[in-house]
């Protein structure tokens, strides 16, 4: 389902205003997923120099967010756009501030690679990634969602983050474990900690990415709701 | 220490439910209304009610019939010869249309203020007191005072309290159309009709009539018809989209400018073709 209908304006400036904003809001969805594939890729593979380009790639997010910020400031005092394109610009913008902070988590987990792991701590690190491709995988059909503004889509993912929340406390309790057993590997498997947190984090940004679609669509906020009455919507 | 919490600092603005308001609450009541003009329909079974003490706007493209329902409330269709009004308009439960209304004395509690400033050419003092002079008021006291509360509530006052003596059409077009506005009120009506009360101003006059249509509403119902659907959405507290002699939706005016219910309405005020 399609519900993104930004053309049809009398004005087709703010038509063009509207589809710009949101191809580069794409473009930025598009970088962060590749920012996160490469930092779990860079971590299970081992592989500094795709850790690097993380790293330097985190620029570019920044950037595009305080463009996006900045059209969507001159389309609200150009246009004062109402209802559903109003709803739209909130989305963006509330969408914008999430996903800049997905690339910083991104971020994050790539520095792990920059540290040595023995061998008898990759099990660790294949935890870790296994809790990463699910988050990836949460992410890629967020941003699938938001592209199409499938508002069935993102009630039913809405819920993958609990899932989410689960499996890194299943993984906290055995980094515990680890920490117990050898207090000496403590620094390292507290990077791996300090990752599988930005992962949860990554979880929860995408849960209110999914809310975002909801607002636009609906016209309904769905902070703060319990998972049945998010049912019922 | 005083305690407010975020949630009593959200709720400063009590909603009305347009749909189940108290007798008290209402100050027009419109049942079915239909208006033809010759064999052109121009309203379409109209019902609504429009709360006391607050701004209700009408908005809508060009002959949607919003004009012609706020002419309805102070029986201006009258003066149309072809034209034929079914259904009722109640004010305090009296409907307007009733054979022994009388319609100058609806009037005066039925203010109207059109598009163009149309002060008489007089003194600014004897433009307010126009209405009064008429229906026998020539006590020097009262009228004095009258000007001063009308000219004040009218956010003019101090702008004029030296000229009063001086013509009216002297004025700039916001400060005409504010004593415009004065006249209107001093004969104190129970709700005031601005019909596109600033579409002949400058923006700076604009504001200024906004902030004076705030004020307004504390004394009188204030029922509003804007082509300028941004200030719909300033001034009013309850908005009515029309569309072709229909009343398509009426609601709150957050929900109808954030969360409309029609598409109609929706592509309307987002500036899409309908």
């Amino acid at each position: 389902m399609n519900s993104i209908n930004v053309g049809r304006h009398i004005s087709g400036q703010f038509n063009e205003d509207l589809e710009r904003v949101i191809n580069h809001v794409m473009q930025m969805g598009g970088l962060v997923e590749q920012q996160l594939s490469d930092a779990l890729n860079s971590v299970s593979d081992n592989d500094e120099e795709l850790a690097k380009k993380v790293l330097a790639s985190d620029h570019q997010v920044n950037h595009l967010e305080v463009s996006i910020d900045d059209e969507c400031t001159r389309i609200i005092a150009k246009r004062q756009p109402a209802a559903g394109d109003l709803r739209l610009i909130m989305a963006i913008v509330k969408t914008i501030a999430d996903l800049e902070r997905i690339g910083d988590e991104a971020e994050k987990i790539a520095r792990v690679t920059l540290e040595s792991y023995s061998s008898k701590q990759q099990d660790l690190l294949h935890s870790l990634d296994n809790l990463g491709r699910r988050v990836l995988e949460f992410l890629q059909e967020t941003l699938d969602a938001f592209t199409r503004m499938d508002v069935e889509a993102a009630i039913e993912i809405h819920s993958t983050d609990d899932k989410i929340n689960r499996e890194y406390e299943a993984l906290i309790r055995q980094l515990m474990t680890y920490m117990m057993e050898d207090p000496r590997a403590i620094p390292q498997i507290m990077s791996v900690l300090w990752s599988a947190r930005a992962l949860e984090r990554i979880g929860d940004r995408c849960q209110n990415i999914c809310e975002y679609i909801i607002y636009f669509v609906k016209g309904k906020v769905v902070r703060h709701i319990t998972a049945e009455e998010m049912k019922k919507l | 220490m005083i305690s407010v919490t975020p949630k009593k600092l959200l709720e400063n603005d009590p909603k009305i439910d347009l749909r189940s308001l108290t007798p008290e609450q209402v100050a027009l009541d419109i049942k079915n209304l239909n208006l033809y003009y010759g064999d052109k329909q121009a309203l379409q079974n109209i019902t609504m009610s429009i709360p006391k003490g607050q701004v209700t706007a009408f908005i809508g493209p060009s002959g949607c019939g919003k004009s012609t329902l706020l002419r309805c409330i102070n029986r201006m269709n009258d003066l149309v010869d072809i034209c034929k009004i079914e259904g009722e308009i109640n004010l305090h439960g009296e409907n307007i249309y009733d054979r022994h209304v009388d319609v100058a004395s609806l009037r005066r509690k039925v203010g109207m203020v059109f598009q163009r400033p149309n002060p008489f050419p007089k003194t600014i003092y004897e433009n307010v007191v126009y209405g009064l002079r008429i229906i026998g008021e020539n006590n020097r006291r009262v009228l004095d005072e009258a000007v001063e509360t009308a000219l004040r509530s009218a956010a003019l006052w101090n702008e004029v309290k030296d000229r009063l003596h001086e013509s009216a059409l002297g004025l700039s077009g916001g400060q005409q159309q504010r004593l415009v506005i004065a006249r209107a009120i001093a004969v104190k009506p129970e709700v005031l009709l601005l019909d596109e009360p600033t579409s002949a101003l400058d923006p700076i006059s604009t504001l200024t009539i906004e902030e004076l249509i705030n004020d307004l509403k504390k004394q009188f119902t204030v029922v509003i018809v804007t082509h300028n659907m941004q200030q719909a959405a300033r001034v009013s507290d309850q908005t009515a989209f029309m569309y072709m002699g229909d009343l398509i939706e009426y609601s709150d005016t957050n929900t109808l400018f954030t969360t409309p219910n029609k598409k109609r309405t929706e592509d309307y005020i987002t500036g899409r073709y309908g």
